[in-house]
């Protein structure tokens, strides 16, 4: 296979396949991975295993220190049901970033690790004055996971590893508008996470030199805010007396992933990832909000979620062109969590396609990752009917489209 | 080796930022506006209030520039439709007639009112007149009138309806406003029409003790006529059927609060009076109501007390007259007559108000289940008609009936903020208690356009209603 065949195969998988998961979720934890549609978990690429599965991180042939950095660039389009005008959003940029270091002896079986990465976020902007701004107006969510990792490689061919997950910083700030019988007024909620704790485990499985498969389980984390800050502007003193609220706790689960996949290796040269992901969603029933004091006549809020497990598919693969340059490309294929009729302007989620591409160029022990991705979100409308049907008149009517563009750089030094 | 990566760099940073460019989706072509098979090109409104844009019991400048007419027309605008004039109060008169405005809250939480009266459009006071609209008119929109009244020469001169006189050519003072209709109709190629409602609200609002109803037949055979000159020259249009007016505010609000002040204070019953006819503590208008047939918020009971009884029903119990002076008052009768009224209805004012027969609470102020029924009726044979020659002509019917019967029960989200039937805090009805608010209006002109839309397989644009604001409180 020649770089020209590869390019065409990669072209053609733009118009089908990934980045983000579904939801709020984000797997863009490693550079190559993302050049390759995000497979990762029957693969031995690099310190990035310690995400994917840390199973594999024993059949890592370098320690190393690697660190990547992607700029999400979220682009969307709204029109409220019945209306013919297009809001777009406040175009914002996050950047989720990831950082490991392997260290173990050359020729032992052990390895240990350290993994910094960002698995779940979002930051949305509408625009001023969208139909939906008493659902939201603004919203961006953060989190920042450690993971020191473990990886014992039982036999030439199969090694297990665990990490401890620590969601070591986790924020919120959800901001909307308050509807009054005259004007607008604005609350926004802002808070940090609890420090807490879950696991990521996995198996590696090398039968042969052509072959590979891996498992892994990541857990769920409760993300939980305790004492947030409830700010209110632009009340009339009128109504003052009604949002009475200074503080909020609120909890958001993280969900458990399940991962499966296959690494084949024709030649030396080549190498074919396929993974396929199972995000436990339905886990994520309502959002609530609990106050301190009142808002309007209430001290919690509670919107129906609903969400259900969802389905990722990723295909990829990387081509080793010369001594120093590798090509990678790949596809994704990401089931929405979000029923019909429960779509929130927090995540305008459909199914997604992606597309990828990526390359390395080595210089000795440094390497430089490049990554690239398309991802297009499906076109998604859903009706006033849906909502009354549901009981989730909460949010808006209409139909969303969204595309995001994610370019990615990733720095390695291998020891 | 700084050339070589600038050479490798260049490219990539191009792809990006046409990459970025195409990102952006476009969904805006999905929703092109379409007239479809209707023209909107010269749009005329006929009405009464509701399509002048009258609101808090007033006709002013803001009512006009929020009114349904001016929505659909700003609307049919994206679709092929042409200039649209109203009779604009200018903004030096802005107040227009006067209207009510929100002041406050008593402690327990009554809304209190004032009328606006600056900045009026009044040029004569007797008789009432407002500031003349010589220009093109549009909205043909005349608060009050009947479907009765639309053939009644001199119905827009000065001694007439001072809405239409405004609007009435000083060279045709006599002009009917069937007639006037008629000449606009010759050059408009759409056309809205909701007349009707005045032709049983007045009985309604005045407690059954004032104003009667129209005849059905007179009725059907008006309607007949002005859709008949509407569609002469071709015109596609859209009705409005007339709403069950006991779901409006004016009538759910007092009744819920004066039933558990009663219950609270353990009286089992009160006295009304009922109807306009003459006739003592003995005679069929006067009746006995039991506390639990006064109508709640939940629907039990029958009974409705208007939006007007609600700063005399505090006097229950007292030896008082004030309420009937109020009610003599409003007949515009010389003070002098008020004795001679007191002794045509047998009214004692030094007996309990409300609790004996001999002051019992006036019929102005009470909605009984009979006069209900009649209401009731005729809307029923009213919406009738309205619906049987709009089907004939092909017309869109926007079913304001089943609709503001729907928001009664169950409200209305509109984009995800909740707007009910209920006083003031329902955002849909403004302080009068039967007008809409620029939220109630937006409401009613996007329910129009999904009618319009329906029929005529257009694709006019809904606004979003929550652009347009609920009752205005005080700053």
């Amino acid at each position: 296979m020649n770089l020209k065949s590869l390019l065409l195969a990669g072209g053609a998988l733009l118009s089908g396949s990934a980045a983000w998961a579904g939801g709020y979720q984000v797997t863009l934890a490693g550079i190559k991975n993302n050049g390759m549609g995000g497979v990762g978990v029957g693969l031995s690429l690099d310190q990035a295993a310690m995400f994917y599965n840390p199973g594999a991180l024993a059949m890592v042939k370098e320690r190393g220190v690697q660190i990547g950095a992607n700029l999400t660039l979220a682009r969307n389009a709204f029109v409220a049901e019945g209306g013919n005008q297009q809001r777009q959003l406040r175009n914002t940029v996050t950047t989720p970033f990831s950082l490991y270091a392997g260290f173990g002896p050359s020729e032992g079986k052990f390895r240990a690790g350290i993994a910094v990465y960002t698995p779940f976020g979002s930051k949305l902007q509408y625009a001023d004055g969208w139909e939906g701004r008493t659902s939201l107006t603004d919203i961006d969510l953060k989190s920042i996971f450690v993971q020191p990792t473990v990886s014992y490689a039982i036999t030439d061919q199969l090694s297990v590893g665990a990490g401890l997950v620590v969601l070591a910083y986790g924020a919120v700030n959800l901001q909307r508008d308050v509807p009054l019988p005259d004007s607008y007024g604005h609350i926004e909620l802002d808070g940090k996470a609890e420090t807490k704790m879950g696991f990521n485990a996995g198996i590696f499985f090398k039968p042969s030199d052509k072959l590979s498969v891996g498992i892994n389980y990541r857990s769920k984390i409760d993300a939980q805010v305790k004492d947030g800050d409830v700010t209110f502007s632009g009340i009339p003193a009128s109504f003052s007396s009604r949002f009475q609220a200074t503080r909020f706790s609120a909890t958001l689960p993280l969900v458990a992933t399940t991962s499966i996949g296959i690494g084949i290796m024709p030649n030396e040269k080549l190498t074919i990832g396929l993974d396929a992901n199972l995000a436990q969603w339905s886990k994520y029933r309502v959002l609530r909000f609990d106050f301190d004091q009142q808002i309007n006549g209430s001290t919690s809020s509670e919107s129906k979620r609903f969400y259900q497990d969802a389905l990722t598919f990723r295909l990829g693969g990387q081509y080793k062109l010369t001594e120093g340059l590798t090509v990678r490309a790949g596809g994704v294929y990401d089931e929405t969590p979000v029923k019909d009729g429960y779509v929130t302007p927090e995540t305008p989620d459909n199914d997604r396609l992606s597309g990828t591409l990526g390359a390395s160029y080595a210089f000795g022990k440094f390497s430089v990752d490049l990554s690239g991705q398309f991802v297009s979100i499906k076109k998604r409308t859903e009706t006033q009917a849906d909502l009354l049907n549901n009981g989730t008149t909460d949010r808006i009517a209409g139909t969303y489209k969204t595309n995001i563009v994610i370019p990615g750089i990733g720095l390695n030094y291998a020891f | 080796m700084n050339t070589y990566l600038f050479r490798k760099v260049t490219p990539l940073v191009a792809l990006l930022g046409l990459g970025l460019t195409a990102c952006q989706p476009d969904i805006e072509d999905d929703f092109r506006a379409d007239k479809g098979s209707a023209d909107f090109s010269r749009y005329i409104a006929v009405g009464n209030s509701l399509t002048a844009g009258f609101s808090d019991g007033g006709l002013y400048l803001e009512g006009q520039q929020n009114s349904y007419p001016s929505i659909l027309a700003q609307q049919f605008s994206l679709a092929g439709g042409g200039e649209f004039n109203q009779p604009l109060f200018t903004e030096a008169q802005s107040n227009g007639s006067g209207y009510l405005r929100l002041t406050g809250f008593t402690a327990a939480g009554t809304p209190t009112t004032a009328n606006v009266t600056t900045n009026l459009a009044v040029r004569s006071a007797t008789p009432l007149l407002y500031t003349r609209y010589d220009g093109r008119v549009d909205n043909l929109g005349v608060p009050g009138i009947r479907l009765s009244d639309i053939q009644t020469p001199g119905y827009g001169s000065t001694q007439g309806n001072p809405y239409f006189e405004r609007i009435t050519s000083t060279s045709t003072p006599t002009q009917s406003y069937f007639q006037r209709v008629k000449a606009e109709a010759a050059t408009a190629t759409f056309f809205s029409n909701w007349l009707g409602n005045n032709d049983v609200l007045g009985y309604a609002t005045a407690g059954g003790a004032a104003n009667i109803i129209t005849n059905v037949d007179t009725f059907r055979l008006k309607n007949n006529r002005i859709i008949n000159v509407l569609t002469a020259s071709g015109a596609k249009g859209v009705v409005a059927t007339i709403p069950d007016v006991t779901n409006v505010p004016f009538f759910t609000t007092v009744g819920p609060t004066f039933r558990a002040t009663l219950a609270a204070a353990s009286v089992p019953g009160i006295v009304v009076q009922t109807g306009s006819a003459f006739g003592g503590p003995t005679s069929t208008n006067r009746k006995q109501v039991a506390t639990t047939d006064i109508r709640d918020a939940s629907g039990s009971g029958r009974q409705l007390f208007t939006l007007l009884s609600s700063p005399f029903l505090g006097l229950l119990n007292q030896r008082t007259g004030r309420a009937w002076r109020y009610v003599y008052a409003q007949s515009g009768q010389p003070a002098a007559g008020f004795s001679l009224f007191l002794t045509a209805y047998g009214i004692d004012t030094t007996a309990t108000f409300g609790t004996s027969a001999g002051n019992p609470i006036p019929s102005l102020f009470v909605l009984d289940d009979v006069e209900q029924g009649l209401v009731r009726t005729a809307t029923t044979s009213f919406n009738s008609s309205i619906v049987a020659k709009a089907n004939e002509k092909g017309l869109a019917v926007f079913d304001a009936n089943a609709f503001f019967s729907r928001v009664a029960t169950s409200g209305i989200v509109t984009n995800g903020v909740n707007n009910t039937a209920a006083f003031i805090a329902g955002n849909l009805f403004s302080l009068d208690g039967v007008h809409p608010t620029p939220r109630g209006y937006a409401v009613v002109a996007n329910e129009m356009i999904r009618a319009i839309n329906a029929k005529y397989s257009a694709k006019v644009p809904t606004v979003n209603a929550n652009d347009y604001r609920g009752v205005r409180f005080p700053q």
